[in-house]
């Protein structure tokens, strides 16, 4: 147990902190308090362990109602005892003293925390020791290795690698005729006239600016959408290809797919 | 084939401890004497030849383990992150209801002086306790107690391998009877009704009054007119 009291002098009960958390609860902190201080636990000074109790409950977090109940259960229990024994008390001793059920319950959970040590240390014992299937089993792997789908992370990355020239003049400004997604889809259409397939970087020849690039892809996606084209890519970050649909494309068209419902996304 | 063959073929094919009674099912030729002559047999051919695992007695069977030694290679293999060990609460509350089985929250909680829900949840996903039934008292709780695997859990072969009351060095036995519910002396059990029952009910009635012989009698009263 790693019960650590910030040690007040015995004769000091005006000081005594005592971090509740570490404690597995009120009769733990209880037991703390008597066994630290060898406090004799069949006559147990009431009074005094009442005032340390409550001090080292000062702190406890009001917010934990379940946690804090507990702590609180217990010091209701303390002062009602503490106050029976002030009254006189009937003949019979031992079944009179008003702190019996207290001392009972104390020595009970001393037992019970001794024995939860000694299952602790059979645990511990037991646990070195394995029968069959302790080693996992290797995890399944698909014996040929499937073809890598494109996905539209690579496909985006594939078009963010396209260069682009740095503008010399990084100041912002308005254009008047911002790149339209309607010039890049007639641009693609034109190209795929003459062959069933092109390169997207092909599509860039000739334009300069971010805004090429991007309005070109989103083209190449809607298009895709639509129906009309295909994208395919064999590799991450490889030259990504546009393919004209009517032509029947050599492949099956789950990526594209794919690509379809993301590109309408954006 | 040999019987003592036949029972080890059945006990390595197992990743749980079998009876005397399980392992004689193996062949019509078998009783359970034979199958404990062939443990015997093999328990000492194991040793003897410093084999890297024992027949070891569990749970009120019989399993192959490695011997501990071994733990170290062993657990270089385990990839699957486990947690095998048991928080403090827990442990108290297992110790609670291995030694008072048939038990219900409230006394466990009366016992340790907390909220035991919590508890109770993580030791029956483990398989550690299950319920066993219900109280006859106000309405009707539930009752918990140790299953085998609590047993295989921690490595004993009976609840006799639980340390005994008078091993412990905590001397209050005349009052706190502790012990295995599987001794069962009628004393013991006497002793239960009259130290704990009563316990529990005044905690369950009345929670401001634990203090003893008064206390009781008036839970016992205020219990009835509940």
């Amino acid at each position: 147990m790693d019960l650590t009291l910030t040690k007040p002098a015995p004769e000091d009960e005006g000081f005594l902190l005592v971090d509740t958390e570490q404690f597995q609860g009120p009769l733990d902190l209880l037991l703390h308090l008597i066994r630290t201080q060898d406090i004799e636990i069949f006559d147990i000074p009431v009074s005094k362990i009442t005032a340390q109790f409550l001090q080292a409950i000062r702190g406890l977090d009001a917010a934990d109602l379940d946690g804090a109940g507990e702590f609180l259960e217990m010091a209701a229990t303390l002062i009602h005892i503490k106050a029976q024994m002030l009254l006189p008390r009937p003949l019979d001793e031992e079944d009179g003293d008003p702190r019996a059920e207290l001392v009972r319950r104390l020595l009970e959970y001393e037992q019970i925390r001794e024995v939860s040590q000694r299952l602790r240390a059979a645990e511990a014992d037991r646990s070195r020791r394995h029968g069959k299937g302790y080693i996992p089993a290797r995890p399944r792997r698909a014996v040929a290795e499937l073809p890598l789908e494109t996905t539209w992370d690579e496909v985006f990355a594939a078009a963010l690698l396209v260069k682009m020239p740095i503008p010399r003049n990084r100041e912002h400004r308005v254009t008047t005729r911002p790149v339209t997604m309607e010039e890049k889809a007639v641009l693609i259409l034109d190209a795929l006239k003459h062959s069933s397939r092109v390169e997207f970087s092909k599509l860039m020849d000739g334009f300069r600016g971010r805004s090429h690039g991007v309005m070109t892809f989103l083209a190449g996606l809607e298009l895709t959408r639509r129906g009309i084209l295909l994208l395919r890519q064999t590799r991450p970050f490889s030259e990504l290809w546009i393919y004209r649909r009517d032509d029947g494309v050599p492949d099956e068209p789950a990526p594209a797919t794919e690509e379809d419902d993301q590109g309408a996304d954006v | 084939m040999n019987a003592h063959q036949i029972v080890e073929a059945v006990l390595f094919a197992s990743d749980a401890p079998l009876t005397a009674d399980e392992l004689a099912r193996a062949d019509e030729g078998l009783d359970e004497d034979h199958v404990e002559d062939a443990l015997q047999r093999l328990k000492a051919e194991y040793d003897d030849a410093e084999r890297a695992f024992q027949l070891t007695e569990l749970a009120g069977g019989y399993q192959i383990l490695t011997r501990p030694e071994f733990a170290p290679y062993l657990e270089r293999f385990d990839n699957v992150p486990r947690s095998t060990r048991l928080s403090g609460p827990a442990l108290e509350t297992l110790a609670i209801i291995a030694y008072r089985q048939p038990i219900g929250r409230l006394e466990m909680e009366y016992i340790r002086g907390v909220s035991a829900s919590g508890v109770i949840r993580t030791l029956q996903d483990r398989r550690l306790i299950d319920i066993v039934g219900r109280s006859e008292g106000l309405g009707r709780p539930l009752l918990y107690g140790t299953t085998q695997h609590f047993l295989e859990h921690f490595g004993f072969k009976s609840m006799e391998d639980l340390p005994h009351p008078e091993e412990l060095p905590i001397v209050l036995r005349e009052r706190v009877p502790l012990g295995p519910e599987s001794e069962g002396s009628e004393e013991a059990e006497e002793e239960q009704q009259t130290e704990l029952l009563p316990a529990a009910q005044e905690y369950d009635g009345t929670a401001n009054e634990e203090e003893g012989g008064q206390a009781e009698e008036g839970a016992d009263t205020e219990d009835e007119s509940v």
